[in-house]
């Protein structure tokens, strides 16, 4: 039996490489630790939500299973109990799977740092592992990268830590997603990663100059890489992830590695691949091209035909033009399923629809004369007749009635009816949920209508026998949140900072070393830095005494902490445009704080007097950007001391005119909003000197900016 | 954790232990089928799956519970839809179950005593009465019906070792010296008739490339390393060429009941350019490719892989303005063909039918 003794050389050959290899681990994150997908992921997990009628998970599993994994590790935090359910009754945990999946959930999660600092803390690797996230989908062959990556650790002795594996696609490419654009630099010969950089919303990059004198010969600058989100990590990403508290994501891993190379010699490779398929869905319109790719064929083997989840009765064929049916579809007359159509099972399609570019779940019911482009439908989902869908998700158990056109990139959730008669407009998002009970604790995932006692459905919105709230967030301002509450979180840091600095009587130079410390940590620039920095000290009294306090209380215990931390703002406000950027701050601060805006006066004096601030910069600010009423307002309560300065030094008439009849009518609107004028006249006094003093430099700017 | 303690309590049961890692290897041969062929055709030629799937089936004997041959068919039977439906388009397993359910029928009918089985003429009456022959006529039992069907696959699995070499040794009989032959894309088989020729023979081969896998750069490649004179051409110089070449020799993934060809993307090309210029079209093929598959079985007939291949990924923003496909395989039809050359001997695709009945029995072929 010669194929007996082939089969057995096979097997001693393997078993020798388990010896040398411990069998090849993952980490699989099934959180996105965002809300790119609410309010869809607020009934379902991201991870669950189905792509071409198969969970998302199943793809990233299947991923790592045939790329040899052996022992996954899930990190479930929102709905965990649900990703639990489906990972129980998938084939990955019958006794015969290949890979052994362990499901680990808390809900103290609240970021990819968080997971691997449990990795580290649990002892959960022991070998070089793949990090992935739930949501990816690929089919790229990561062994050679696993090879590249382990020889490198061979004999650079664990310098490398991380591989990260990226796909090669022009830019414009529709799988490409704009928030994980990224522009690298790299060593062509020992592909290690010099610069990193997202560049979103960039329209200049910089690159620091010690990144070409690293004196390799040839190096890339590439645009060209798809982020596959698959990392290969050696243990000590873990660690690394422990000893430095403030690595959220693997964003600030990576330029924290790079950042401190030097200090800590770890260094970051990449592996580019051209071939396979990997993109991860990060939001809804890569859930669009992923999902058409998918049902394209690029992601072959992983095509819906194949069932590669083994589940009874999710077959389907496979016909011409990517067309593919499951089982007991009906099509009615004159219909047409023209190209890259995936049906469900048991769905029923009915006369004269046209259908391209779509996929349709299981048990879905649909009537005649609709049209279906790029549509998303989950399961159990019913359209009556005469519909046309564009470019959207329908999510599971939805109902849209009659003659309702539902434009590009809408979103209906769980169980949202509308219609009939009605066309929603491009980018609407409609689900049971109504957006301001987000912050209540929803244990029940479906709200009756009976529950629904502060909302109604607005008709207009929804059409006549809708239900359902529209919901106002674009896909896009998630961003920001998140910008935002890095920035509240730096916020929060830096004061606590000079809090502690001024218990502790720590000098401001140390002071300045902390927050450059703590800019690094949170990745801001430098304009937010100093922007929170005026913020928090402006804030500060209304943080020690609470926000009753008078208009000159406030005044009386500013001032001198001004004048402690002057050495502070100087560091940070050097520049022209850093002035401008001040004021502004202060600016927003005492729109918000209204009642105390004849502080504010007397705050630009003393930042004038402490020389933190320039009498060119104030007049500037003064005389530009009034860009809505509030601020018009603010500006005319200044206006008192344009009033001053042009009494005394008597110069450019047409000035002095524009200057009463601005502070006359500031004057005014004050006694009539809050009745505090006296204050202003005081400090108007003082205002004077300065700029009385500044005047003959400052009338060209103003002249100029009236041209 | 829960996984260690079940292998836990296997252990404790031999036969369950035996059956769990049955399934286990059943599994793992699935999922390889399943992932198997990533664009450029199967890693492993066709005749490794055909030894892997005979072989697992033959541990399914062994191994599996049943207690007559009918528990025993239906058990192969389970398996091998299984397996079918794993990747349709490899049809060899499928032809392997199929032998080895006609193995069984043999072993039984002679375990019984009776030559109704082994008796191969078939006629109309037959195949209309055939029906009645069922199941329940399985049901005997015999002691030696395990050790004789096992006994069987072997000789199965060493039919399968030396297919190639059969088909390789006839390669004399066929090329002539100083011919010129054409290919197509690569064939294990097809190269290995070649080499073998080529140790008494002078000739000059013409590799058509087969785009966009290329498999034919390889073939080449390979067969200059066995110094022959290679060309190789482009799909489009196949027509132009043609009138030079004095056979095509080519492979195939599978033979359909009907003398058909299910091969490699480019191969109708290459015979409907032998047509028109009257050089002959050989096909080597061996035994373990028949298939009683006819070729209008359209869904599974067609395989599309990624588009890669045709219009890379990297392209960029084309790719959502346009829809790429690529199938693998084109259908050739029997007229075209002029000889098959299988294992057991040249014959004509007409001939295919009585391959066919002598391979398989009619009652299996839908599984």
């Amino acid at each position: 039996m010669s194929s007996r003794g082939g089969k057995q050389k096979k097997g001693n050959v393997t078993s020798e490489q388990e010896e040398e290899e411990q069998p090849l681990q993952a980490v699989l994150v099934a959180d996105s630790f965002n809300r790119r997908f609410f309010p869809i992921s607020k009934d379902q997990p991201r991870a669950l939500l189905p792509l071409g009628n198969v969970a998302m998970i199943d793809y990233t599993l299947e991923f790592l299973t045939s790329t040899g994994v052996q022992e996954t590790f899930v990190f479930c935090c929102w709905m965990s109990n649900k990703i639990k359910d489906h990972l129980l009754k998938s084939k990955w945990c019958r006794p015969t799977s290949p890979n052994v999946v362990h499901i680990i959930t808390s809900d103290l999660y609240r970021s990819l740092g968080d997971v691997l600092r449990d990795v580290d803390a649990k002892n959960l690797v022991r070998n070089d592992f793949i990090l992935v996230y739930g949501d990816v989908v690929s089919n790229i062959d990561v062994s050679q990268a696993l090879q590249e990556h382990r020889h490198r650790r061979k004999v650079d002795k664990n310098i490398s830590v991380m591989t990260m594996v990226f796909k090669e696609s022009s830019p414009g490419h529709k799988t490409r997603c704009e928030e994980d654009d990224v522009i690298v630099a790299m060593d062509s010969k020992s592909k290690r990663v010099l610069h990193y950089q997202k560049t979103q919303g960039l329209k200049k990059l910089q690159f620091p100059m010690n990144i070409f004198q690293h004196g390799s010969d040839e190096f890339e600058i590439r645009h060209d890489l798809l982020d596959c989100h698959i990392s290969i990590c050696s243990p000590q990403v873990a660690e690394l992830f422990t000893d430095n508290f403030d690595y959220q994501t693997r964003n600030d891993f990576v330029r924290g590695i790079l950042v401190n190379e030097e200090i800590l010699g770890n260094q970051i490779h990449l592996y580019v691949t051209q071939d396979g398929y990997g993109a991860r869905v990060s939001n809804l319109q890569m859930y669009d091209s992923v999902s058409l790719d998918m049902v394209r064929r690029w992601v072959y083997p992983l095509t819906p035909e194949a069932n590669f989840t083994d589940q009874q009765g999710q077959g389907c064929t496979h016909s011409r033009h990517n067309v593919y049916r499951g089982a007991e579809v009906s099509l009615g007359h004159g219909s047409q399923m023209e190209e890259n159509v995936l049906i469900g099972r048991d769905t029923s399609i009915g006369a004269n629809c046209h259908i391209s570019n779509s996929v349709i779940g299981n048990n879905c019911t649909i009537g005649d004369n609709v049209v279906l482009d790029r549509a998303h439908m989950w399961n159990n989902v019913h359209v009556s007749s005469n519909v046309e869908i564009h470019q959207s998700v329908v999510c599971d158990g939805a109902v849209v009635k009659e003659a309702v056109r539902l434009n590009k990139q809408c979103v209906l959730a769980y169980n949202v009816v509308i219609g009939p008669n009605l066309s929603l407009p491009e980018g609407t998002v409609v689900s049971m949920h109504h957006p301001e009970e987000e912050e209540e604790d929803d244990d029940d995932e479906f709200l009756s209508d009976d529950q629904e006692v502060g909302h109604t459905f607005n008709p207009a919105e929804v059409g006549p026998e809708g239900k359902g709230y529209i919901w106002k967030a674009s896909m896009n301002d998630t961003e920001d949140e998140e910008l935002a509450q890095c920035l509240w979180a730096f916020q929060l840091e830096v004061l606590g900072t000079l809090q502690r600095g001024l218990e502790e009587n720590i000098v401001c130079d140390n002071l300045v070393l902390e927050i450059n410390s703590l800019k690094y940590a949170y990745n801001i620039t430098l304009k937010e830095v100093m922007q929170i920095l005026t913020r928090v000290v402006l804030e500060y009294p209304f943080q020690q005494q609470g926000t009753q306090l008078t208009t000159l209380q406030y005044t009386g215990s500013l001032l001198p902490l001004l004048k402690t931390w002057s050495p502070v703002f100087k560091n940070y406000i050097k520049r022209a445009q850093d002035h401008l950027d001040c004021l502004s701050a202060v600016e927003e601060l005492f729109l918000e704080q209204d009642t105390h805006q004849t502080a504010m006066v007397k705050v630009l004096m003393k930042m004038y007097q402490l020389e933190i601030l320039e009498e060119e910069a104030i007049l500037k600010w003064f005389s530009t950007g009034a860009t809505n009423d509030k601020s018009r307002q603010l500006r005319k309560n200044q206006g008192v001391s344009t009033t001053y300065r042009a009494y005394t030094e008597q110069q450019e008439r047409h000035c002095v005119g524009k200057g009463i009849f601005f502070s006359m009518e500031g004057a005014v609107r004050r006694t009539s909003v809050c009745g505090t004028v006296r204050p202003v006249q005081t400090p108007g006094l003082n205002t004077e000197v300065f700029l009385s003093s500044s005047a003959p430099e400052v009338y060209p700017v103003v002249e100029r900016s009236r041209g | 954790m829960g996984s260690a303690i079940e292998a836990k309590t296997h252990k404790n049961m031999p036969g369950a232990d035996k059956e769990a890692d049955l399934t286990e290897r059943i599994e793992a041969f699935l999922a390889d089928l399943k992932r198997g062929g990533c664009g450029t055709g199967p890693i492993r030629g066709s005749g490794e799956t055909a030894r892997e799937t005979t072989a697992l089936l033959r541990k399914v004997t062994a191994q599996a519970r049943w207690s007559s041959a009918g528990d025993l068919m239906e058990i192969i039977r389970k398996e091998g839809r299984r397996m079918t439906a794993a990747q349709p388009s490899e049809t060899t397993v499928g032809n392997m179950v199929l032998r080895v359910l006609k193995i069984i029928r043999e072993e039984y009918a002679r375990s019984r005593g009776s030559s109704e089985e082994t008796d191969q003429q078939e006629s109309l009456h037959k195949l209309l009465t055939s029906g009645g022959l069922s199941e329940e006529n399985f049901r005997q039992h015999f002691v030696h019906l395990k050790a004789n069907v096992i006994e069987a696959i072997n000789e199965l699995l060493t039919e399968l070792e030396g297919t190639t070499d059969n088909i390789a040794m006839q390669a004399l009989e066929h090329i002539h010296s100083n011919e010129v032959i054409m290919t197509v894309g690569r064939s294990r088989t097809v190269e290995a008739f070649l080499k073998d020729a080529a140790r008494k023979r002078k000739f000059h081969v013409i590799v058509a490339e087969c785009a966009p896998f290329c498999q034919g750069h390889e073939m080449a490649t390979n067969l200059s390393k066995a110094s022959i004179e290679t060309t190789v051409i482009a799909d489009a110089a196949i027509f132009a060429v043609m009138s030079r070449v004095n056979k095509v020799i080519i492979g195939t993934q599978t033979v359909l009941a009907n003398g058909g060809l299910r091969a490699v993307n480019g191969t109708h090309t290459v015979a409907l350019a032998a047509r028109h210029h009257s050089t002959p079209l050989i096909v080597c093929a061996p035994m373990f490719k028949l298939s009683p598959q006819f070729p209008n079985e359209e869904d599974t007939f067609h395989k599309f892989v990624s588009p890669h291949e045709v219009l890379p990924f990297t392209e960029g923003e084309i790719l959502s303005k346009v829809n790429v496909h690529c199938p693998v395989f084109d259908y050739v039809p029997p007229e075209l063909i002029t000889l098959f050359i299988s294992n057991i001997g040249g014959n004509a695709p007409s001939y295919i039918y009585r391959l066919m009945s002598e391979l398989y029995h009619p009652e299996d072929h839908d599984l």
